[in-house]
């Protein structure tokens, strides 16, 4: 009797892998609820409208997709791996073009790409610095803005200056991710930016060992004060970016940061973040980014994953990503080029009071070439003796 | 002669399948740890991973706490085990607490790991409750959380361990002929005037420890090289060895990956150090456990034990008590301000959105424990069938049953992956379903085995002798005879696979998500809500098991309703 049933479980386990080898895996960062629930959505509208069937393999990192690619590229396999779409940017795209992992030459062959206008917004095909080459498509854009808990703060810093300021009349009540962490080493963009004074156009080049010394001697002036007067004196940081908002929710830290804005109001509206909160941009300037995905070389499934990123390129995949309540991630589409029915779709429904207020941005700051992520990361490590 | 057959061939998959996987993982991380990884271009032999790890900052921190952790943690466990059985061992009220602790033996590690953050967390309802007191408005600044000495890892390994090492105690002391010695001696040191407390110091504890070794030494080995518990209690900067190790095996840049091999190689070094420091310390204790043991003194342990008995079952009984109250709290809460002791207010939303997320991490636990639990069933019971009908080579299976249990996951489970891509670069499900089994049948054979022990082999001899060939007895006598502790091995079996996080992860390349893998993913994420959720179906799902397994053979075989029908 047992045998026989068994049986039947190997059975029903040989259909469940022939079936899932059908589905575009879909690779993308699974840490937010509101990035989650609109892939969701999105692979919904895929199998209605597009009969393909996409399955959002959540990851913890996105180096963990690319660690894979690397590892299948080295065992030989070419035409059957495992990842079909990623959702990436900078420092994952450039170690993945290097490596030859992506697919190439298929981006402009979108009917959507058009959309985004590519010859009047550069970002649509630099990324970080590094031309896009036609292995990656835009998804959308985000930028660095920070939150406080009003209930305990006035006046929140409004520049890295007045951050300092802050952390040393609240002691313990910031801190920021590893630099392992996206967010973590967007931080340090921020601070090197705001403070390299009349070297900032060096972060716009690839990375010298003359460079990354005057950056370094800049930022590291500026951290050594900062970090007494972080969460925990600056001797432990949180390895994800997630950590961070947990702190803030729990009331351990006062003022924190994101790269995605409307994940603050939507993180109040699920009670995950206390109904005082108030997002901000920093007057000093926002990094921003443009974030993209790609597909990889040894995909099984490319012509479904291009016919998926065309869809996630169209006006009604991109609007209904940019509405407060779903994602809130700003679209790539130049709106003007829209109809005025179309435009219409993008026009934000009332914030709520957590939202960043309409026309909050004071000043954008562009990624620094996709260099100095690994730079300043390693700097980072050597100065503060950190493992990674 | 079929079935005698299908036994001797049970009978090797089944130690095919202990070690197998075990031998080959190692392989594949030894060969990229002598410098060998052709894929990155390194083609001979040569020193080169070892030299990447020995320069990274902070290594002999990450053994030490490794080291440090493992033995605290085991040490407290064995000591409160030790503290319960001389205080209750002749009390009813053993087999009460073994109902009680049996519940925790099958929650998850991962689970565990994120109810004690629950409580420990400077925003957690300790905290909450003494605020006033200390006219907290904010969350206190510190934390026993990540804390760089790994206190809430030692805490946490200590709740989940107590409770095995107790039952497995209590399974040794309740084998017949040995309670039966036990007792009586027991009885004869009372009446020659000693506190019954020291008389199970004297008389049960010697006998009792040897058999306690090797249960013993797989916690440690456990402790020294998991990775659940260190990932979301234990300090980022640095880790422990084992979670450094995940790190460099996820990076980006592939040459880490050599880094990684070496540190694994290290993991075993550190866990093989961890176990010989055990037995050391239990060798320069037993010279003096010898003399006490004939001191002629009447009272050793009469007052201590018992606190210390009485302390374990507080600590015990106040960190379930909060944290499942807490856990239930956290989901169902809407805004849940400092230092209130209860939420604003309550509310369904985390536990719709979380229900409405787990349906497909759901259904591949359950059909991934059903088949995991089901093979590793028929493989020990033909392996056992085979040795009780002589049919097995010559060696005994317990002393391969440990091995998967004492070598480190991580340092054989990457060797593993790397070697199925080379094989079958798009499975998914079946690499998961072996490193599952892996874990899964020790446990199994140890409950079944039991079973086996107790089993009056008189039914079969005169079932035989009726004139019955071997596979009708089997068939129509042991295997009814022994339907209920089958049910109970494969909820256990259940319990293990659906406990499963690293051998998922890392099999599945992350494809295969299951309530476990689901679970650490949210407990990193950014609400603590869902997380709470999640933490409790990881809990029910388990429990669940084992009811309908009590439950199911007094409904199937019950003599009342067979003898109505």
């Amino acid at each position: 009797m047992s045998l026989k049933s068994s049986l039947g479980a190997w059975c029903l386990l040989v259909m469940i892998s022939a079936s899932q080898a059908q589905e575009v895996q879909f690779h993308a960062w699974g840490g937010s609820v509101q990035v989650n629930q609109y892939i969701q959505w999105l692979s919904k509208q895929a199998s209605q409208e597009l009969g393909i069937s996409v399955n959002h393999v959540k990851l913890a990192d996105t180096s963990d997709a690319v660690s894979r690619v690397l590892a299948e590229k080295a065992a030989g396999n070419t035409r059957q791996g495992s990842v079909d779409l990623i959702w990436l940017n900078g420092e994952n795209f450039a170690a993945m073009k290097q490596h030859g992992l992506l697919h190439k030459g298929w981006v402009s062959g979108l009917t959507h790409f058009k959309l985004t206008n590519p010859a009047q917004n550069p970002g649509m095909t630099m990324d970080f610095g590094v031309p896009t080459d036609e292995q990656e498509a835009p998804w959308g854009k985000a930028a660095l803005v920070f939150y406080y808990n009003q209930a305990h703060i006035n006046q929140p810093p409004h520049t890295a200056t007045e951050l300092l300021d802050f952390a040393r009349q609240h002691p313990g009540r910031f801190t920021y991710p590893l630099p392992v962490d996206y967010l973590g080493s967007s931080f340090l963009k921020y601070i090197a930016i705001t403070q390299a004074g009349p070297w900032q156009s060096l972060l716009y080049a690839p990375v010298t060992d003359e460079a990354r010394d005057k950056i370094t001697e800049r930022l590291f002036a500026y951290l050594d004060q900062l970090h007494p007067y972080l969460w925990h004196q600056g001797q432990q940081f949180k390895r994800q970016a997630s950590g961070l908002q947990q702190l803030f929710s729990d009331h351990q830290t006062l003022l924190s940061f994101t790269f995605t804005a409307a994940e603050v109001p939507a993180a109040v509206s699920r009670y995950d973040l206390p109904a005082s909160t108030r997002t901000y941009a920093m007057q000093d300037g926002s990094l921003s980014n443009v974030h993209f995905v790609a597909i990889a070389f040894n995909s099984a499934h490319k012509a479904q994953a291009i016919k998926l990123v065309n869809f996630m390129l169209s006006v009604p995949a991109q609007a209904y990503k940019q509405r407060a309540d779903i994602w809130g991630d700003e679209t790539v589409l130049d709106v003007s080029l829209l109809s005025g029915e179309q435009q219409a779709l993008f026009v934000p429904i009332t914030a709520a009071p957590s939202a960043l207020p309409a026309g909050a941005y004071h000043k954008m700051l562009a990624e620094p070439h996709a260099s100095w992520t690994e730079a300043l990361k390693a700097a980072w490590f050597d100065r503060y003796q950190r493992h990674h | 002669m079929l079935f005698q057959r299908c036994l001797q061939l049970g009978w090797w998959l089944f130690a095919l399948v202990l070690i197998l996987p075990v031998l080959a993982g190692l392989l594949g991380m030894l060969l990229p740890a002598a410098g060998y990884f052709p894929a990155l271009g390194y083609h001979s032999f040569s020193t080169v991973a070892i030299q990447a790890l020995t320069v990274t900052p902070g290594l002999g921190k990450m053994v030490a706490l490794s080291v440090s952790t493992a033995l605290l943690s085991a040490l407290l466990s064995l000591a409160g085990c030790i503290a319960l059985l001389a205080t209750f061992f002749q009390h009813r009220g053993l087999h009460r607490l073994q109902h009680l602790l049996s519940p925790v033996l099958v929650i998850p590690h991962a689970a565990a790991a994120i109810a004690v953050a629950f409580l420990l967390s400077p925003a957690g309802w300790l905290s909450r409750l003494v605020a006033p007191l200390f006219g907290w408005e904010l969350p206190p600044a510190f934390s026993v959380l990540n804390d760089s000495a790994g206190l809430g890892m030692v805490l946490a390994f200590s709740l989940k361990e107590l409770p095995f090492l107790l039952l497995v105690s209590l399974g040794i002391l309740t084998q017949p002929a040995l309670r039966h010695t036990l007792t009586r001696q027991v009885a004869v040191a009372q009446s020659l005037g000693y506190h019954p407390v020291t008389a199970f110091l004297k008389v049960v504890l010697p006998v009792l420890y040897p058999q306690l070794r090797l249960p013993l030494l797989a916690v440690l080995a456990y402790a020294s090289a998991s990775v659940e518990i260190p990932l979301i209690l234990g300090p980022d900067n640095p880790p422990t060895l084992a979670v450094a190790i995940l790190h460099w095996f996820n990076s980006v840049d592939l040459t880490d990956r050599l880094q990684a091999s070496a540190g694994a190689l290290l993991q075993v070094v550190t866990t093989v150090a961890v176990i010989a420091l055990w037995l050391a310390g239990e060798w320069g204790l037993k010279s003096w456990f010898r003399h006490q043991i004939t001191t002629g003194m009447r009272s050793t342990g009469r007052r201590g034990l018992p606190i210390v008995a009485g302390m374990t079952l507080a600590v015990f009984g106040v960190a379930m008590v909060t944290i499942c109250a807490s856990l239930i709290l956290w989901s169902v809460a809407t805004f849940w301000p400092y230092p209130s002791v209860l939420p604003n207010d309550i509310t369904t939303i985390h536990w719709q959105l979380g229900l409405g997320q787990l349906s497909g991490p759901l259904a591949n636990t359950l059909v991934l424990g059903a088949a995991v639990s089901l093979s590793a069933i028929v493989l020990v019971v033909l392996a056992l069938e085979a040795g009780q009908s002589g049919r097995s080579p010559g060696f005994r299976l317990d002393s391969i049953l440990f091995v998967p249990l004492i070598v480190p996951g991580i340092a054989f489970l990457y060797g593993l992956v790397w070697l199925a891509q080379l094989v079958a670069p798009k499975a998914v499900w079946i690499p998961v379903y072996l490193s599952h089994l892996v874990y899964v049948m020790p446990y199994v054979f140890l409950s079944v085995a039991v079973a086996y022990r107790q089993f009056d082999t008189r039914y079969l001899q005169v079932a035989a002798s009726l004139g019955s060939r071997p596979f009708r007895v089997f068939y129509r006598i042991r295997l009814p005879m022994l339907f209920a502790p089958l049910m109970v091995a494969f909820a256990l079996g259940l319990a293990i696979s659906f406990s499963q996080y690293l051998p998922t992860l890392l099999a599945g390349g992350g494809q295969l998500a299951t309530l476990t893998t689901e679970a650490v993913a949210i407990s990193a994420g950014n609400s603590r809500r869902l997380a709470a959720v999640y933490v409790i179906m990881q809990m029910i799902l388990p429990l669940a098991g084992f009811i309908l397994a009590w439950w199911l053979p007094t409904l199937l075989f019950n003599p009342m309703t067979r003898r109505r029908g």
